[in-house]
């Protein structure tokens, strides 16, 4: 619309520039033409040429819409010099009534005439000589052409306007499409699935990188994470039955013997036993649920500021007795103060197992150390003994659940846990036997308080993103 | 001793009254919280053993609403959630004392012992405890046997002195790792065994009464 209203200012501004240029010439003659019998007639010659020239519209054709009039009215009495159409009566009547500016050219609708006539005026003023008087020229010009020209490039602008609107319009609703059919192909892929089918994912195009292919990307990594906790939950559920059914047999075993005697102090015998199985039954739930939850990362921790050296200790002050009873030798080397921001119960346990495991498997008389140290942020616990080490075939799968060496009496799950809170708080469990020296070498990581977090024993709320394995 | 227990199944329930009944209580029962309520207000129990899962209300709405409305005989929770989240907000939310199930009896006993022990009215806190020539100073953190100070480390001197608050009650395993040292380990572990025999060592060998006794299989007692 603007560019319309630019484009038609313009081409007025030519037309009217015309006219103006026109009627000064024609000032120029009545000024410089004295005004007597011949003056009229100059004048409507001149009118005529340039009616003329219009009138043959540069193109040799006489087009009849090219209209031209003049006129010149006179202060001084004579009557008004007309160059025109016939009836000019209509003419000098709505001119008389407009005061046209000089030099500016108004539009004027006459009756019975298809467009209006636009007119200029032109003062002359007194300074001719030979009596030219004061007085005005009009020139007028019917504005057919220029109305018809405005007309059309008017109609080509709102063509123009509809295509471009109807061009974006379409580009809207394509690439609209196009984003919709990608929304789409999520949704299809979140309705197949399905808890025995985990499978489905969405097919996501590196480009374009929009809000959409993200959605995507999300999407597929939310399933990668369920899909892992299904299946260690599958995995959980698999070890657990195995595991329960000895004591469970054992349990049923017990009883059974139990009432098939009728010697009392042996059928309580039975008994105390079938107790004794049931507990240690209590425990593998217990612990393998601990774990398992730890490992499908729905471990809620609540996290405080400690320090790690003076819960080392601590915990190393109560086992203390258990390895002096075996003749162990337990060394705690530790630096001052190691912040960290843990939840001290599981870190309690996390201890405690790693130290259950030594006195368990250490031997009598191992010397065992618990070394603790803090590099660039990363808190370290370090375990090493000079026992007979890890068995040889359970090499790589010494924190994997319910592996065991065939001396142990526990149930396979202590280290499992040991790294399962490690990772846990976003660190690592590593262990290995100490190659070619004696013994074990057990590492735990943790990541330390920074002292930007600014934390002043706060307690915080965590839920696990995933374990790192 | 009035006890009031409620426990939803009817299994636990029922194996729940006869073993206190034969441990020496009185006890009523029901299996819901309303009913719970009802009896509890009363106020004429002197502890109380509440599930968790109950049929009609939460366990912990229900302890809630009975210190609301006054009860204050001490409460030992029993739940299946072994969370020890779960364990912290039942304590804050009114419980005294903790039990997961599966529990043995000898644990419930022996826990609702010591409860009954802290509420009885008109004890002050005490500066020193005293077991027949057994003396603690709980300021000074010194124990006298006979007149004869005994060389105890921290960690002995307070296990010394949970016993001795529970003088002639049962403390299991599991009561010391959660009252004394307030860790949750696996209760598998020997360590408490460790300690008990050698603080017996420091506090019986020379004496000519033993007072820390060993009941198998269930705990250890300090008594003349």
């Amino acid at each position: 619309m603007l560019m319309y209203g630019l484009v038609a200012s313009a081409v007025r501004e030519r037309g009217d520039s015309w006219l103006i240029g026109e009627s000064e010439t024609l000032k120029q003659v009545a000024i410089t033409t004295p005004r007597d019998a011949l003056y009229g007639r100059i004048v409507e010659e001149v009118a005529e040429l340039a009616t003329q020239e219009l009138a043959y519209d540069g193109k040799g054709n006489h087009s009849a819409t090219n209209t031209v009039f003049f006129l010149q009215t006179d202060d001084s009495g004579r009557p008004p010099l007309w160059v025109g159409p016939a009836n000019n009566s209509p003419f000098i009547d709505a001119i008389r009534r407009l005061k046209i500016r000089e030099h500016t050219a108004v539009s004027i609708r006459m009756a019975g005439w298809r467009s209006p006539f636009r007119v200029v005026a032109a003062d002359l003023d007194p300074q001719g000589d030979a009596g030219a008087g004061t007085g005005r020229i009009y020139l007028g010009l019917l504005d057919t052409d220029a109305q018809k020209l405005l007309f059309d490039l008017l109609l080509w602008f709102f063509f123009g306007w509809i295509c471009m609107v109807g061009f974006g319009f379409l580009t809207a609703i394509l690439g609209l499409r196009r984003t919709l059919k990608r929304v789409d192909a999520i949704t299809t892929a979140a309705a197949n699935i399905d808890t025995a089918d985990l499978s489905s994912r969405v097919a996501s195009a590196s480009q374009p990188n929009d809000e959409v292919a993200r959605l995507a990307r999300t999407f597929n990594t939310m399933l990668d994470r369920i899909s892992a906790s299904v299946n260690q939950l599958r995995s959980l559920t698999d070890s657990v039955a195995h595991d329960m059914k000895s004591p469970i047999t054992s349990v049923r075993g017990g009883l059974e013997a139990a009432l098939s005697t009728d010697d009392v102090d042996l059928s309580r015998e039975y008994v105390a036993k079938a107790l004794d199985h049931l507990d240690r039954l209590s425990e593998i739930v217990t612990t393998s649920l601990d774990v398992a939850e730890a490992e499908a990362g729905a471990l809620r921790l609540r996290r405080e500021r400690m320090d790690l050296s003076e819960l080392v200790g601590r915990v190393a002050e109560l086992y203390a007795p258990a390895f002096a009873d075996r003749h162990q030798i337990l060394t705690t080397y530790a630096q001052d103060s190691i912040e960290v921001s843990v939840d001290p119960r599981f870190l309690t346990r996390l201890l405690s197992n790693l130290m259950e495991n030594e006195l368990r498997y250490a031997g009598e008389g191992a010397h065992i150390e618990f070394r603790l140290s803090a590099i660039d942020g990363l808190a370290t616990i370090s375990v090493q003994d000079d026992g007979p080490g890890f068995p040889p075939e359970l090499q790589n799968q010494i924190f994997q659940r319910f592996v065991k060496g065939h001396a142990s009496q526990g149930y396979g799950l202590g280290l499992a846990f040991v790294k399962a809170v490690a990772c846990a708080h976003g660190g690592a469990a590593h262990a290995a036997n100490r190659t070619p020296l004696a013994g074990v070498q057990i590492l735990i990581e943790i990541p330390m308080v920074l002292p930007s977090e600014n934390l002043h024993k706060t307690i915080h709320d965590e839920t696990l993103q995933g374990i790192a394995s | 001793m009035r006890l009031l227990v409620v426990e939803d199944d009817n299994t636990i329930r029922d194996f729940l009254i006869r073993a206190l009944t034969e441990g020496g209580f009185r006890v009523d029962a029901c299996a819901e919280g309303k009913e719970a309520e009802r009896l509890a207000v009363e106020g004429v129990h002197d502890a109380l053993v509440v599930d968790l899962t109950l049929p009609d209300m939460d366990g912990l709405d229900l302890i809630e609403r009975l210190r609301a409305q006054g009860v204050s005989a001490p409460v030992l929770i029993l739940s299946a959630r072994r969370s020890v989240d779960e364990r912290i907000l039942g304590l804050e939310r009114g419980g005294d004392d903790y039990l997961t199930k599966p529990f043995a009896v000898a644990e419930v006993l022996a826990r609702l012992r010591a409860l009954l022990r802290r509420s009885t009215p008109g004890q002050p806190e005490a500066t020193r405890l005293r077991v027949a020539d057994l003396e603690l100073d709980l300021i000074r953190r010194e124990a006298h046997r006979d007149g004869i100070e005994l060389q105890l480390t921290q960690q002995e001197f307070a296990l010394l002195e949970y016993l001795c608050r529970n003088a002639g009650r049962v403390v299991t395993r599991a009561m010391v790792l959660d009252h004394v040292w307030k860790m949750r380990i696996d209760t598998s572990t020997n360590i408490v065994d460790v300690h008990i025999h050698r603080l017996r060592n420091k506090v019986d060998k020379e004496a000519a009464r033993p007072l820390i006794r060993t009941m198998r299989g269930v705990g250890y007692v300090l008594k003349d």
